[in-house]
């Protein structure tokens, strides 16, 4: 009998401690509104590397630094842009800026892009993270990191997109590469964000 | 004695189920906003030059390109396809999305 009535116990001890854990990590997930790891990163936000090259808006009010591998291609006269393709002209990594043209406001800017992508190019557009309050050199953005499957050619892209306010003047920076080798180019893409400079 | 251990196991199994619903909904929930908050708490400053609308798109009247393909290309390698529309960004190629304000 006492044996029984310790088993029991010690059965709703451990159905209890269960419960309890499960409970918390529930609402832990369900009040962050996110799971585990789709946190924003850091920007620490810096002079590029020595070696890095530069492209300047041709309004004058922003320069994209770049590094080596990538090379400028050709968009919209008022932008600039840099990427690094393979051999076959697929997209490794994505550099894009340009001022801001539309309606764009910080505190709407991850709506307003996800929006764009799926009115535009994006047969499919889910946000992963984002940020307000953003420093860059030179301003304040507010960044989204999201995925997209293109229309054309169904491609899987993930971004850090940013609108950033400077002084005198906004803008958009774009950091793509392929969805499947984002964790690979991730690091280089935030650095060169971080290297971002708006006036 | 039978009456507590069965309540104890059913517990259990409701509270693992209840895991398992909330935890597929933090991660592939599409609802939701995962908007982590920066690591800076410095004000947003007002947006302060806010542009009009529907700039022109700068005219390509001497654009070479190569003729569309018949068939749409394979995909295997994310190639950039070579119909080369709109305004020959990337983007209207099925390459990554530009920072424009789709004007």
């Amino acid at each position: 009998m006492i044996t029984h009535t310790a088993r029991r116990g010690r059965l709703i001890l451990a159905a209890m401690t269960a419960t309890a854990a499960i409970v918390v990590t529930v609402t832990a997930v369900t009040v962050s509104g996110r799971s585990p790891g789709h946190a924003f990163p850091q920007l620490h936000p810096a002079a590029a590397p020595a070696n890095w090259r530069h492209l300047t808006l041709p309004n004058g009010t922003a320069v994209l630094s770049y590094p080596p591998s990538l090379r400028p291609i050709s968009g919209d006269k008022v932008a600039v842009s840099a990427a690094r393709l393979t051999a076959r002209g697929a997209f490794q990594l994505y550099l894009n800026v340009t001022p801001r043209q539309g309606s764009e406001q910080l505190a709407q800017w991850p709506a307003f892009r996800l929006r764009l992508l799926r009115s535009d190019t994006a047969a499919s557009a889910r946000q992963v993270a984002a940020a307000q309050g953003v420093k860059f050199r030179g301003g304040t953005g507010s960044c989204v990191i999201d995925r997209y499957v293109t229309r054309i050619g169904g491609h899987h892209f993930q971004e850090i997109a940013c609108l950033v306010v400077g002084r005198i003047s906004a803008s958009v920076i774009v950091a793509a590469a392929p969805a499947a080798a984002w964790t690979q180019a991730r690091p280089l893409l935030l650095r060169a964000v971080a290297a971002y400079l708006i006036r | 004695m039978f009456t507590h251990a069965r309540w104890a196991a059913g517990l259990a199994l409701i509270a693992a189920l209840a895991a398992g619903c909330g935890t597929g909904a933090g991660l592939y929930g599409t609802g939701a906003k995962p908007a982590a908050t920066a690591h800076s708490a410095a004000p947003m400053p007002a947006a302060t030059h806010h542009h009009h609308h529907h700039h022109a798109r700068p005219v390509h009247a001497t654009v070479t390109t190569p003729p569309a393909p018949a068939t749409a290309p394979a995909q295997t390698d994310n190639p950039i396809p070579q119909g080369n529309g709109g305004d020959q960004d990337a983007d209207n190629n099925g390459g990554p999305s530009d920072g424009d304000g789709n004007i």
